[in-house]
Protein backbone atom coordinates (compact mmCIF):
# COMPACT_ATOMS: atom_id res chain seq x y z
CA UNK A 1 0.00 0.00 0.00
CA UNK A 2 1.23 3.51 -0.79
CA UNK A 3 2.42 5.73 2.04
CA UNK A 4 0.07 8.56 1.05
CA UNK A 5 -2.96 6.28 1.40
CA UNK A 6 -1.80 4.95 4.76
CA UNK A 7 -1.21 8.49 6.01
CA UNK A 8 -4.77 9.46 5.07
CA UNK A 9 -6.32 6.42 6.72
CA UNK A 10 -4.31 6.69 9.93
CA UNK A 11 -4.42 10.47 10.19
CA UNK A 12 -0.63 10.85 9.89
CA UNK A 13 0.74 14.27 9.05
CA UNK A 14 3.67 14.51 6.61
CA UNK A 15 6.54 16.58 8.02
CA UNK A 16 8.80 15.71 5.10
CA UNK A 17 7.28 14.13 2.00
CA UNK A 18 10.10 13.35 -0.41
CA UNK A 19 8.35 10.25 -1.80
CA UNK A 20 4.74 9.92 -0.64
CA UNK A 21 4.14 7.20 -3.25
CA UNK A 22 6.64 4.87 -1.51
CA UNK A 23 5.37 1.31 -1.13
CA UNK A 24 4.82 0.29 2.51
CA UNK A 25 5.46 -3.44 2.91
CA UNK A 26 5.46 -3.78 6.66
CA UNK A 27 6.15 -1.99 9.91
CA UNK A 28 8.77 -1.80 12.64
CA UNK A 29 8.58 -0.25 16.10
CA UNK A 30 11.79 0.63 17.96
CA UNK A 31 13.59 3.52 19.63
CA UNK A 32 17.01 1.86 19.55
CA UNK A 33 18.72 2.73 16.29
CA UNK A 34 21.16 -0.17 16.56
CA UNK A 35 18.15 -2.47 16.70
CA UNK A 36 16.58 -0.82 13.65
CA UNK A 37 19.87 -1.12 11.76
CA UNK A 38 19.97 -4.82 12.55
CA UNK A 39 16.33 -5.80 12.07
CA UNK A 40 14.16 -3.33 10.10
CA UNK A 41 13.34 -4.43 6.57
CA UNK A 42 13.33 -2.34 3.41
CA UNK A 43 9.85 -0.87 2.89
CA UNK A 44 8.92 -0.96 6.57
CA UNK A 45 7.13 2.03 8.05
CA UNK A 46 9.19 2.72 11.17
CA UNK A 47 7.35 3.98 14.26
CA UNK A 48 9.53 5.58 16.95
CA UNK A 49 9.91 8.07 19.80
CA UNK A 50 13.58 8.70 18.99
CA UNK A 51 14.02 12.16 17.44
CA UNK A 52 17.80 12.36 17.18
CA UNK A 53 19.29 13.40 13.83
CA UNK A 54 20.64 9.85 13.32
CA UNK A 55 17.08 8.65 12.68
CA UNK A 56 17.44 10.00 9.14
CA UNK A 57 20.71 8.18 8.43
CA UNK A 58 19.42 4.92 9.87
CA UNK A 59 16.10 5.19 8.02
CA UNK A 60 17.97 5.75 4.77
CA UNK A 61 20.42 2.89 5.38
CA UNK A 62 17.54 0.48 6.00
CA UNK A 63 15.51 1.95 3.11
CA UNK A 64 12.38 2.28 5.23
CA UNK A 65 9.31 3.70 3.47
CA UNK A 66 9.01 6.37 6.15
CA UNK A 67 9.55 7.29 9.79
CA UNK A 68 6.51 7.96 11.99
CA UNK A 69 7.00 9.85 15.25
CA UNK A 70 4.40 8.60 17.72
CA UNK A 71 2.25 10.54 20.17
CA UNK A 72 2.59 13.83 18.32
CA UNK A 73 6.35 14.08 18.88
CA UNK A 74 8.13 16.40 16.47
CA UNK A 75 11.85 16.36 15.64
CA UNK A 76 13.97 19.50 15.45
CA UNK A 77 14.64 21.57 12.32
CA UNK A 78 18.04 19.95 11.72
CA UNK A 79 16.41 16.51 11.43
CA UNK A 80 13.77 17.85 9.03
CA UNK A 81 16.40 19.52 6.86
CA UNK A 82 18.52 16.37 6.73
CA UNK A 83 15.50 14.25 5.83
CA UNK A 84 14.75 16.59 2.89
CA UNK A 85 18.35 16.26 1.71
CA UNK A 86 18.51 12.50 2.13
CA UNK A 87 15.04 11.80 0.78
CA UNK A 88 13.51 10.20 3.86
CA UNK A 89 9.76 10.59 4.48
CA UNK A 90 8.95 11.82 8.00
CA UNK A 91 5.47 11.75 9.49
CA UNK A 92 3.87 12.38 12.85
CA UNK A 93 1.03 10.37 14.36
CA UNK A 94 -1.36 11.91 16.88
CA UNK A 95 -1.77 8.43 18.43
CA UNK A 96 0.68 6.52 20.58
CA UNK A 97 2.96 3.82 19.18
CA UNK A 98 0.67 0.94 20.18
CA UNK A 99 -2.39 2.46 18.53
CA UNK A 100 -0.47 3.52 15.42
CA UNK A 101 1.17 0.12 14.97
CA UNK A 102 -2.10 -1.73 15.60
CA UNK A 103 -4.01 0.26 13.01
CA UNK A 104 -1.15 -0.03 10.51
CA UNK A 105 -1.11 -3.79 10.96
CA UNK A 106 -4.85 -4.02 10.34
CA UNK A 107 -4.50 -1.97 7.15
CA UNK A 108 -1.58 -3.93 5.76
CA UNK A 109 -2.68 -7.42 6.82
CA UNK A 110 -6.49 -7.33 7.07
CA UNK B 1 56.73 9.92 31.34
CA UNK B 2 55.31 6.59 32.38
CA UNK B 3 52.14 4.50 32.34
CA UNK B 4 49.40 5.29 34.90
CA UNK B 5 46.18 3.37 35.51
CA UNK B 6 42.92 5.31 35.34
CA UNK B 7 39.27 4.50 36.04
CA UNK B 8 37.08 7.42 35.06
CA UNK B 9 33.69 5.81 35.69
CA UNK B 10 32.92 4.85 39.29
CA UNK B 11 29.49 5.18 40.92
CA UNK B 12 28.97 6.08 44.57
CA UNK B 13 26.24 6.34 47.23
CA UNK B 14 24.79 9.22 45.21
CA UNK B 15 23.62 6.83 42.46
CA UNK B 16 20.44 4.98 43.44
CA UNK B 17 21.90 1.87 41.81
CA UNK B 18 25.23 2.34 43.61
CA UNK B 19 25.93 0.45 46.83
CA UNK B 20 25.64 2.31 50.14
CA UNK B 21 29.14 0.97 50.79
CA UNK B 22 30.46 3.22 47.99
CA UNK B 23 31.30 6.21 50.16
CA UNK B 24 34.00 8.60 48.94
CA UNK B 25 36.32 7.16 51.61
CA UNK B 26 35.80 3.55 50.52
CA UNK B 27 36.23 4.46 46.84
CA UNK B 28 39.55 6.19 47.53
CA UNK B 29 40.76 3.18 49.60
CA UNK B 30 39.76 0.67 46.93
CA UNK B 31 41.31 2.81 44.17
CA UNK B 32 44.62 2.88 46.05
CA UNK B 33 44.50 -0.90 46.51
CA UNK B 34 43.81 -1.35 42.80
CA UNK B 35 46.83 0.79 41.88
CA UNK B 36 44.76 3.52 40.21
CA UNK B 37 46.43 6.92 39.82
CA UNK B 38 43.51 8.82 38.24
CA UNK B 39 39.82 8.29 38.98
CA UNK B 40 36.47 10.04 38.58
CA UNK B 41 33.25 9.47 40.49
CA UNK B 42 30.51 9.72 37.87
CA UNK B 43 27.05 9.40 39.37
CA UNK B 44 23.87 9.67 37.33
CA UNK B 45 23.35 13.37 36.58
CA UNK B 46 25.28 14.25 39.77
CA UNK B 47 28.89 14.87 40.79
CA UNK B 48 28.86 16.08 44.38
CA UNK B 49 30.56 13.12 46.07
CA UNK B 50 33.68 13.94 44.07
CA UNK B 51 34.25 16.93 46.35
CA UNK B 52 34.73 14.67 49.40
CA UNK B 53 36.77 12.07 47.53
CA UNK B 54 39.21 14.83 46.53
CA UNK B 55 39.61 15.99 50.13
CA UNK B 56 40.33 12.43 51.23
CA UNK B 57 42.61 11.45 48.36
CA UNK B 58 44.81 14.58 48.41
CA UNK B 59 46.12 13.67 44.98
CA UNK B 60 46.62 9.98 45.66
CA UNK B 61 44.88 9.11 43.47
CA UNK B 62 44.04 12.24 41.51
CA UNK B 63 40.24 12.57 41.57
CA UNK B 64 38.56 14.40 38.68
CA UNK B 65 35.09 15.84 39.10
CA UNK B 66 32.57 14.00 36.95
CA UNK B 67 29.03 12.96 36.17
CA UNK B 68 27.31 10.39 33.99
CA UNK B 69 24.69 12.46 32.18
CA UNK B 70 21.70 10.81 30.53
CA UNK B 71 20.54 12.82 27.51
CA UNK B 72 17.04 13.14 26.04
CA UNK B 73 17.92 10.40 23.52
CA UNK B 74 18.73 8.18 26.54
CA UNK B 75 22.42 8.17 25.64
CA UNK B 76 24.81 8.26 28.62
CA UNK B 77 27.98 10.35 28.53
CA UNK B 78 30.71 10.97 31.07
CA UNK B 79 31.35 14.65 31.75
CA UNK B 80 34.76 15.26 33.35
CA UNK B 81 36.09 18.47 34.89
CA UNK B 82 39.37 19.51 36.50
CA UNK B 83 37.65 21.77 39.04
CA UNK B 84 34.63 21.54 41.33
CA UNK B 85 32.67 24.67 40.47
CA UNK B 86 31.89 23.95 36.79
CA UNK B 87 30.81 20.40 37.63
CA UNK B 88 28.61 21.43 40.56
CA UNK B 89 27.00 24.32 38.67
CA UNK B 90 26.12 21.98 35.81
CA UNK B 91 24.83 19.42 38.33
CA UNK B 92 22.45 22.05 39.75
CA UNK B 93 21.35 23.10 36.28
CA UNK B 94 20.58 19.49 35.31
CA UNK B 95 18.76 18.88 38.59
CA UNK B 96 16.40 21.80 37.96
CA UNK B 97 15.57 20.28 34.56
CA UNK B 98 15.00 16.70 35.76
CA UNK B 99 11.36 15.58 35.77
CA UNK B 100 9.69 15.92 39.20
CA UNK B 101 9.72 12.18 39.88
CA UNK B 102 10.67 11.54 43.52
CA UNK B 103 13.14 8.76 44.20
CA UNK B 104 11.65 5.74 45.93
CA UNK B 105 14.61 4.28 47.86
CA UNK B 106 12.76 0.96 48.31
CA UNK B 107 12.56 0.56 44.53
CA UNK B 108 15.68 2.26 43.23
CA UNK B 109 18.04 2.64 46.18
CA UNK B 110 19.28 5.64 48.17
CA UNK B 111 20.74 8.81 46.68
CA UNK B 112 22.94 10.29 49.37
CA UNK B 113 25.84 12.73 49.51
CA UNK B 114 28.38 11.37 52.00
CA UNK B 115 31.25 13.44 53.40
CA UNK B 116 34.81 12.55 54.33
CA UNK B 117 33.73 11.50 57.86
CA UNK B 118 31.25 8.97 56.35
CA UNK B 119 28.31 11.13 57.42
CA UNK B 120 25.28 11.79 55.26
CA UNK B 121 25.30 15.42 54.12
CA UNK B 122 21.97 15.27 52.33
CA UNK B 123 19.53 13.04 50.50
CA UNK B 124 18.65 13.92 46.91
CA UNK B 125 14.86 14.01 46.39
CA UNK B 126 14.27 13.69 42.65
CA UNK B 127 15.11 10.40 40.93
CA UNK B 128 18.51 10.87 39.29
CA UNK B 129 17.95 7.92 36.95
CA UNK B 130 15.87 10.02 34.55
CA UNK B 131 17.13 11.53 31.30
CA UNK B 132 17.57 15.31 31.33
CA UNK B 133 15.42 17.05 28.69
CA UNK B 134 18.50 18.18 26.74
CA UNK B 135 19.70 16.69 23.46
CA UNK B 136 23.10 15.04 23.26
CA UNK B 137 24.41 18.03 21.29
CA UNK B 138 23.13 20.42 23.95
CA UNK B 139 24.71 18.40 26.76
CA UNK B 140 28.05 18.39 24.92
CA UNK B 141 27.80 22.18 24.47
CA UNK B 142 27.09 22.76 28.17
CA UNK B 143 29.95 20.53 29.33
CA UNK B 144 32.50 21.87 26.85
CA UNK B 145 31.33 25.42 27.49
CA UNK B 146 32.50 24.92 31.09
CA UNK B 147 35.88 23.52 30.07
CA UNK B 148 34.86 19.89 30.58
CA UNK B 149 35.51 16.76 28.53
CA UNK B 150 32.73 14.52 27.18
CA UNK B 151 33.35 10.80 26.79
CA UNK B 152 30.34 8.75 25.61
CA UNK B 153 29.95 5.95 28.18
CA UNK B 154 29.99 2.22 27.32
CA UNK B 155 29.15 3.02 23.68
CA UNK B 156 28.47 -0.63 22.84
CA UNK B 157 25.85 -1.12 25.54
CA UNK B 158 22.06 -1.25 25.28
CA UNK B 159 20.58 0.63 26.97
CA UNK B 160 22.53 3.85 27.31
CA UNK B 161 25.48 3.42 24.94
CA UNK B 162 25.85 5.93 22.12
CA UNK B 163 26.26 3.28 19.42
CA UNK B 164 23.69 0.99 21.02
CA UNK B 165 21.06 3.73 21.05
CA UNK B 166 21.99 5.86 18.04
CA UNK B 167 23.46 3.12 15.84
CA UNK B 168 26.23 5.25 14.34
CA UNK B 169 28.32 8.22 15.50
CA UNK B 170 26.31 11.43 15.26
CA UNK B 171 27.94 14.51 13.75
CA UNK B 172 30.48 16.18 16.02
CA UNK B 173 33.92 15.49 17.35
CA UNK B 174 34.27 12.59 19.73
CA UNK B 175 37.81 12.90 21.09
CA UNK B 176 37.42 9.70 23.13
CA UNK B 177 34.87 6.97 23.79
CA UNK B 178 34.42 4.44 26.59
CA UNK B 179 33.67 0.77 26.04
CA UNK B 180 32.05 -1.71 28.44
CA UNK B 181 34.23 -3.45 31.06
CA UNK B 182 33.74 -6.84 29.40
CA UNK B 183 33.75 -5.84 25.70
CA UNK B 184 36.29 -7.46 23.35
CA UNK B 185 37.74 -4.63 21.30
CA UNK B 186 38.19 -6.77 18.17
CA UNK B 187 34.49 -7.73 18.23
CA UNK B 188 33.50 -4.06 18.61
CA UNK B 189 35.71 -3.06 15.68
CA UNK B 190 34.01 -5.66 13.55
CA UNK B 191 30.52 -4.50 14.47
CA UNK B 192 31.30 -0.75 14.34
CA UNK B 193 34.24 -0.17 11.97
CA UNK B 194 34.06 3.58 12.77
CA UNK B 195 35.47 2.76 16.22
CA UNK B 196 38.85 1.99 14.65
CA UNK B 197 41.44 4.69 15.14
CA UNK B 198 39.53 6.34 17.99
CA UNK B 199 40.86 6.97 21.48
CA UNK B 200 39.27 4.25 23.62
CA UNK B 201 38.84 4.11 27.37
CA UNK B 202 37.72 1.14 29.43
CA UNK B 203 36.33 1.72 32.93
CA UNK B 204 34.95 -0.40 35.73
CA UNK B 205 31.51 1.30 35.87
CA UNK B 206 31.74 0.02 39.46
CA UNK B 207 28.59 0.13 41.62
CA UNK B 208 30.09 -2.02 44.42
CA UNK B 209 33.49 -1.73 46.15
CA UNK B 210 34.72 -5.08 44.84
CA UNK B 211 34.12 -3.92 41.27
CA UNK B 212 36.78 -1.20 41.51
CA UNK B 213 39.83 -2.46 39.67
CA UNK B 214 37.96 -4.92 37.44
CA UNK B 215 38.65 -2.76 34.38
CA UNK B 216 40.86 0.26 33.68
CA UNK B 217 42.63 2.40 31.10
CA UNK B 218 46.38 2.92 30.84
CA UNK B 219 47.64 6.44 30.21
CA UNK B 220 51.19 7.35 29.23
CA UNK B 221 51.67 10.74 30.89
CA UNK B 222 54.02 12.98 32.79
CA UNK B 223 51.62 13.02 35.76
CA UNK B 224 48.01 11.99 36.36
CA UNK B 225 46.13 15.27 35.77
CA UNK B 226 43.26 16.61 33.68
CA UNK B 227 45.52 18.65 31.39
CA UNK B 228 47.82 15.68 30.78
CA UNK B 229 44.73 13.60 30.03
CA UNK B 230 43.62 16.09 27.36
CA UNK B 231 47.11 16.02 25.82
CA UNK B 232 47.03 12.22 25.77
CA UNK B 233 43.85 12.36 23.64
CA UNK B 234 45.83 14.34 21.05
CA UNK B 235 48.91 12.13 21.39
CA UNK B 236 51.01 15.14 22.34
CA UNK B 237 54.76 14.40 22.68
CA UNK B 238 54.25 10.66 22.93
CA UNK B 239 51.42 10.74 25.47
CA UNK B 240 48.85 8.06 24.75
CA UNK B 241 45.82 6.07 25.88
CA UNK B 242 45.26 2.32 25.76
CA UNK B 243 42.30 0.43 27.20
CA UNK B 244 43.07 -2.29 29.70
CA UNK B 245 42.01 -5.90 28.99
CA UNK B 246 38.36 -6.95 29.11
CA UNK B 247 37.10 -7.89 32.52
CA UNK B 248 37.22 -11.58 33.35
CA UNK B 249 33.91 -13.39 33.85
CA UNK B 250 32.81 -13.54 37.44
CA UNK B 251 35.12 -10.75 38.67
Amino acid sequence: MRLREIAEKLGLEFLVATDPEAEVRGGYVSDLLSDVLAHAQAGDLWITHQRHLNVVAVGKLRAVSGVVFARGLRPGPETLRRAEEEGVNLLVSPSDAFETAGRLHRLLFP
Amino acid sequence: MRWFRADLHIHSTLSPCGSLAMSPRRIVEEARKAGLSLIAICDHNAGENGVYARRLARGSPTVLMGMEIQTAEEVEVLALFPEEEPCLSLQDELYSLLPPIPNDPELFGDQVVVDEREEIVRTVEKLLLSPVPLSLAEVVARVEGRGGLVIPAHVDRVPGGLLGVLGIFPPGEWPAVEISPWAELSALWERWPELRGRVIFRSSDAHYPEEIGRAWTELYLREPSFSELLWALEGKDGRRVRPGPPMKEGK
